[in-house]
């Protein structure tokens, strides 16, 4: 059975193409054949994220309006064999997309593929719940702030209420949350929410907590997604958010202040010279 | 003194207030006094005690007689075992000359109950469903629980909203809005147990988050009710 996940957030800007482009990585490395669709009409990123921007031919929208065949617009990732993308168009706004067009593009993906990863676009419009109109699990990127936690609230109201699975009866999509950009560092200093005070007010399953690092940027740029870095605590921290995805029991990292117990040892020190 | 100064000083000495009082119609089928006081004594005779002090309006809509007949002895046989006679409704004008005369007043004959003061439907208890909710209440989302209660068994999220026409009940974290009693009752409450709302309102009457804010409350269960047009929070 194809599983359809959703990356998502409501609010822009949290991570949502870094977290779909190391997923779907993530995923066709433990073998699965995958597909990551860029959702983000008119604003498309996945592609750079991939460094696949100067493959594209044929877009998500070509394909919707029957201009192209669906095996004409998927490009196959430079580093793994069982991964496609699907880009999102640069010249076309949101409303390039019907519900008929992209039912029909994940059913087609779906006898073949094993997972279907879609990135969302920001926002709760039309964009946003297209994307996550036909998915089986949703992960929810939050930031450790107040805006982005709010908004990732709404969006679990609209995932539990305006998904194919809420208007069908049927069984409700599997949530999942994922705390990205985290720095226990701003946390201990109250600039940033904790992860006890997001989980408190999300109450949802957490995926992984994907630490504040320059790994992102780095992998961003050279198109790599950061998940390959495997020597990088964002690519670690996203290694273990797949493996927990595929059910297995991974403790949490990257929660804790690094280096905790020279600090330790120099607030002792300075108590000793006070 | 003047007529305003007068009305200043005084205090009012009424008011009205509707009420539901349980009355029992008295039928009469046909009158003769003889057998209506034989089968009343009889009927007593099973349930001794249901006519005592019970009010009663006599109605003459069922008698097919047009005749007037003797109030002044009805009056009598009717106090003799115990009732309390609120009037007579139905009939004609010689029925109700007579009634006049033995002292008995007249209800309008429509349908009214004796309860004039405010013709309602609701005179038989109405047994209201609660609407139950029993998933997290998120931002943006709205619940409403017409002409019924309120009970939210998860957490009710900032940006949520909760209204209801009766009482609220939540007992998951409270962080939205919560408005009981939208349709002006002012008898409505809220129960919750973590008060962290952003407002609370009771029939229109509310405390914002600030408001809330001034006075913390300890932990515990919270009953949330109006009293003398003000919000008030009380701990249970
Ligand atoms: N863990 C991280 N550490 C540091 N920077 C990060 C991290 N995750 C994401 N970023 C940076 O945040 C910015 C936004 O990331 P990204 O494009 O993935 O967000 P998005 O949610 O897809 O945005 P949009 O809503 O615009 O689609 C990028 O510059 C990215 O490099
Ligand atoms: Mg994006």
């Amino acid at each position: 059975m194809t599983k359809i996940i959703v990356i998502t957030s409501g609010k822009g800007g949290v991570g949502k193409t870094t977290t779909s482009a190391s997923f779907a990585v993530g995923l066709a490395g433990r073998g699965f054949k995958t597909a990551v669709i860029d959702f983000d009409i008119g604003l498309r990123n996945l592609d750079l994220i991939m460094g696949c921007e100067r493959r594209v031919v044929y877009d998500f929208v070509n394909v919707i309006r029957k201009e192209a065949s669906l095996n004409q617009a998927l490009i196959r990732d430079k580093h793994i064999k069982d991964l496609f993308i699907l880009p999102a168009s640069q010249t076309r706004d949101k409303d390039a997309l019907t519900l008929e067009g992209v039912a029909a593009v994940l059913e087609e993906l779906s006898k073949t593929f094993d997972y279907i990863v879609c990135d969302s676009p920001a926002g709760i419009e039309r964009g946003a719940q297209l994307a996550m109109y036909f998915a089986d699990s949703a992960i929810v990127v939050t930031n450790p702030e107040v805006s982005s936690v709010r908004d990732s609230d709404r969006m679990l109201g609209l995932l539990s209420s305006k998904t194919k699975r809420a208007e069908e009866g049927q069984p409700p999509l599997t949530e999942h949350l994922l705390l990205t950009r985290y720095s226990p560092k701003r946390v201990a200093r109250g600039d940033m929410l904790s992860l006890a005070d997001v989980n408190e007010i999300l109450a949802i399953p957490l995926l992984g907590v994907i630490p504040e690092s320059q790994a992102v940027l780095r992998a961003s740029n050279s198109g790599d997604p950061v998940i390959l870095d495997k020597e990088s605590d964002a690519g670690q921290a996203y290694l273990d958010a797949v493996g927990r995805f595929l059910g297995e029991e991974i403790p949490h990292r990257f929660i804790e202040e690094k280096g905790n117990w020279l600090k330790r040892i120099f607030n002792l020190k300075e108590r000793e010279t006070v | 003194m003047t007529v305003s100064s007068l009305a200043v000083e005084q205090k009012p000495c009424f008011q009205f207030k509707a009420n539901f009082l349980p009355c029992t119609v008295l039928q009469i089928l046909y009158y003769n006094d003889a057998i209506l006081e034989q089968q009343l004594s009889s009927t007593l005779s099973n349930s001794p005690s249901f006519f005592t002090d019970l009010p009663v309006i006599i109605d003459l809509d069922k008698m097919k007689s047009q005749d007037a007949f003797d109030f002044a002895k009805l009056k009598e046989i009717l106090l003799a075992n115990k009732m309390i006679l609120v009037g007579v409704r139905g009939g004609n004008e010689a029925q109700h000359l007579s009634a006049v005369q033995a002292g008995l007043p007249l209800l309008p004959a429509s349908k009214l109950s004796v309860t004039e003061v405010k013709p309602t439907k609701k005179e038989e208890p109405v047994v209201r469903l609660t609407k139950l909710v029993t998933t997290p209440i998120r931002s943006g989302m709205q619940v409403y629980a017409k002409d019924s209660d309120l009970i939210v068994t998860a957490a009710v999220s900032q940006g949520a909203e909760l209204l209801a026409d009766g009482n609220i009940h939540v007992y998951g974290p409270l962080r939205g809005r919560v408005l009981a009693g939208v349709q002006g009752n002012l008898q409505a409450r809220i129960y919750c147990s973590v008060l962290d709302a952003e407002l609370v309102s009771i029939a229109g009457y509310y405390l914002t988050k600030e408001d809330m804010l001034k006075s913390p409350l300890s932990e515990g269960m919270k009953q949330i009710f109006l009293d003398n047009e003000q919000v008030r929070i009380e701990v249970l």
